[in-house]
């Protein structure tokens, strides 16, 4: 090292060091970026959710609130549809339907979609929901459940509002928290399955034909399996299990 | 060198590292989002908070093992001694990248629900039990409080308030942090993004910072000198002495001594700067003052105090020349203490 070589910070930068500095900064900063981009580039599939939150509307149908708050309206093509109920934040809307459950209603939100998959996330407020004079059961009325058989399944509880949509990734162990919060707070628990053709299946959970809520909260998000009745519910699918049902995996 | 504190003592390598780093930081958040949205499935895509959550987080960690290599590397080539410089910068803004990331975890994830969103991050994910299914979440939350607490201490007011020891033991916190980050993201991100490479990044990572700071405190080891000649220590002859550096002793008992030769004059101070510990002895002779490699904070050979207007001190000790060999008394003189340097030529 020669005499002017010594690095120090207030002083006059050695020109070997400014040498050094250059072709290392770009060195760091070209390397971390590479680790960057090949971290970013291996990331798993988030699905194909989509939340268009400032696109609000108006659904027309029959409202329920068990065993979650849903909506049942006719699409566009005129079959009936299922659109689950959910509030903006991490909370459902059951306990506020009250009255308005089995009548034709109006309901005001947005819309969180994925797939065949649908939650209206209702605005804030009292008026998300309101009778409708003009409406009629006739047709839209809630079916009963229908058996379809009893399974043994393994798969992964999560919240419908995150995973159709309102959050993207919505699965596992990093959406732990969330998932359970949504769960507590009202928003209904899906069951999602994958087998080993890559095949996916969603169903709504269900106990005895009502809601779960803070029962399943041990569960939500790690590998379980259950036990419990495949139904079909208009055109939602349901799982309806006890919570003793469940084993972790 | 005591001052009037000021927010940052700015100059203009500080200026132009901070200009590079933040355009490092720029490019690597617009590409790793870049990338996020690129290559996932048609149809497939993040939200933008998560999204960013991830390149932060990425970020945050890459830079403290950043970090945490700087000291180690500096001791095997000097060419290293800027990052050093730097090092309280780059912390910092590690330490805001962290909180960013900590920031839209606990509004995305704990935020929009009636559970309070702090105590939702102890009490959402219970499983404290169970290794894999352990709330990592708290595990990055007490990390960015150790990472809090020294970016907040970081300045040279708190140095000279708290001590330096207790200054040293608090920053000694980092490797705390660092394990809980690696444990975050080992009980984290990867038990949902389960591919091999994601583990060999972080096994490879952590083991290579563990390895650098091994073979750095091997090669301290290696400077150690314990001969003794009654009751001094031999340092080393005096034509094995570099002009305007110096040979790092190490007592049985005692600090490290650092034995400067500046011409004909030999002198011995403590090898522990008064400023961050920085290692003097790596230092070097600059207009007859001892020039800390860390941050250049500089010490008269004659007394160990920094000049005027300056006001720290640092332990100073005998030396003597016995037939062209250089001893040094273990025994330190008050920090501050004149010693005459010895002179070579001149017998003691």
């Amino acid at each position: 090292m020669s005499q002017d070589d010594f690095f120090i910070g207030w002083a006059k930068t050695p020109e070997i060091d400014r040498r050094f500095m250059m072709g290392a900064g770009l060195s760091i900063i070209t390397g971390t970026a590479a680790v960057g981009i090949g971290i970013a580039a291996r990331q798993r599939p988030v699905g194909p959710g989509t939340w268009n939150m400032g696109e609000v509307r108006e659904w027309r149908g029959i409202a329920t609130a068990e065993p979650y708050g849903m909506l049942r309206t006719l699409d566009l093509d005129g079959t009936e549809r299922t659109a689950l109920l959910g509030c903006q934040g991490k909370c459902g809307v059951s306990a506020k339907i009250g009255a308005l459950a089995g009548k034709p209603v109006v309901v005001k939100g947005s819309l969180i979609q994925r797939g065949r998959h649908t939650m209206i996330a209702v605005i804030d407020g009292l008026d998300w929901i309101r009778e409708d004079p003009e409406g009629s059961v006739d047709g839209l009325a809630f079916p009963q459940p229908e058996p379809i058989m009893d399974v043994s399944l393994e798969g992964e509880i999560l919240d419908t509002k995150c995973w159709f949509g309102a959050m993207r990734p919505a699965q596992g162990k990093t959406h732990k928290s969330c998932a359970s919060l949504c769960i507590r707070g009202g928003l209904p628990p899906a069951f999602y399955v994958r087998d080993m053709k890559d095949q996916t299946a969603l169903m709504i959970m269900t106990s005895g034909g009502y809601g779960h809520n803070k029962d399943l909260l041990p569960y939500v998000a790690d590998p379980v399996a259950i036990t419990g009745r495949l139904q079909r519910l208009g055109d939602l699918f349901l799982l309806d299990a006890p919570v003793s049902a469940i084993t972790r995996l | 060198m005591s001052h009037d504190y000021k927010m940052v003592q700015w100059n203009p390598f500080k200026k132009r590292f901070d200009v590079w780093m933040l355009s490092g930081i720029a490019l690597y958040l617009v590409a790793f989002v870049a990338l996020t949205y690129a290559t996932q499935p048609a149809g497939n895509s993040f939200t933008p908070i998560q999204a960013m959550i991830r390149a932060t987080g990425t970020l945050a960690f890459l830079m403290l093992s950043f970090i945490l290599c700087i000291g180690p590397v500096a001791r095997f080539t000097h060419r290293f001694k800027p990052f050093l410089y730097n090092r309280r910068h780059i912390g910092v803004v590690t330490f805001l990248i962290g909180l960013v990331h900590g920031g839209l975890v606990l509004l995305w994830y704990h935020g929009f629900s009636e559970t309070n969103a702090f105590v939702s991050l102890f009490v959402s994910n219970p499983e404290y039990g169970s290794i894999s299914g352990f709330p990592f979440e708290v595990l990055g939350f007490i990390a960015l409080i150790i990472m809090f607490l020294m970016a907040a201490t970081s300045h040279d007011f708190w140095n000279a308030n708290l001590g330096p020891g207790t200054w040293k033991a608090l920053h000694m916190g980092v490797y705390v942090a660092y394990a809980l980050l690696v444990a975050h993201i080992a009980l984290g991100i990867l038990q949902f993004e389960k591919r091999p490479i994601f583990f060999a990044i972080l096994g490879t990572g952590a083991l290579f910072v563990i390895a650098l700071h091994l073979i750095s405190s091997i090669a301290s080891l290696r400077l150690s000198d314990r001969i003794g000649h009654e009751g001094w220590l031999r340092v080393a002859e005096v034509h094995e002495l570099e002009d305007t550096r110096a040979k790092i002793i190490r007592p049985v008992d005692g600090d490290a001594i650092a034995v400067f030769r500046d011409g004909n004059k030999i002198a011995a101070v403590s090898n522990i700067c008064r400023h961050q510990g920085g290692p003097l002895g790596e230092g070097k002779v600059v207009d007859g003052c001892i020039t800390c490699p860390w941050h250049g904070f500089q010490y008269r050979m004659e007394d160990g105090q920094s000049p005027p207007p300056f006001t720290e001190k640092i332990a100073t000790y005998a030396t003597r020349i016995i037939d062209g060999t250089v001893y040094v008394n273990p025994k330190p003189n008050e920090p501050g203490a004149p010693q005459a340097p010895s002179e070579i030529g001149v017998s003691a």
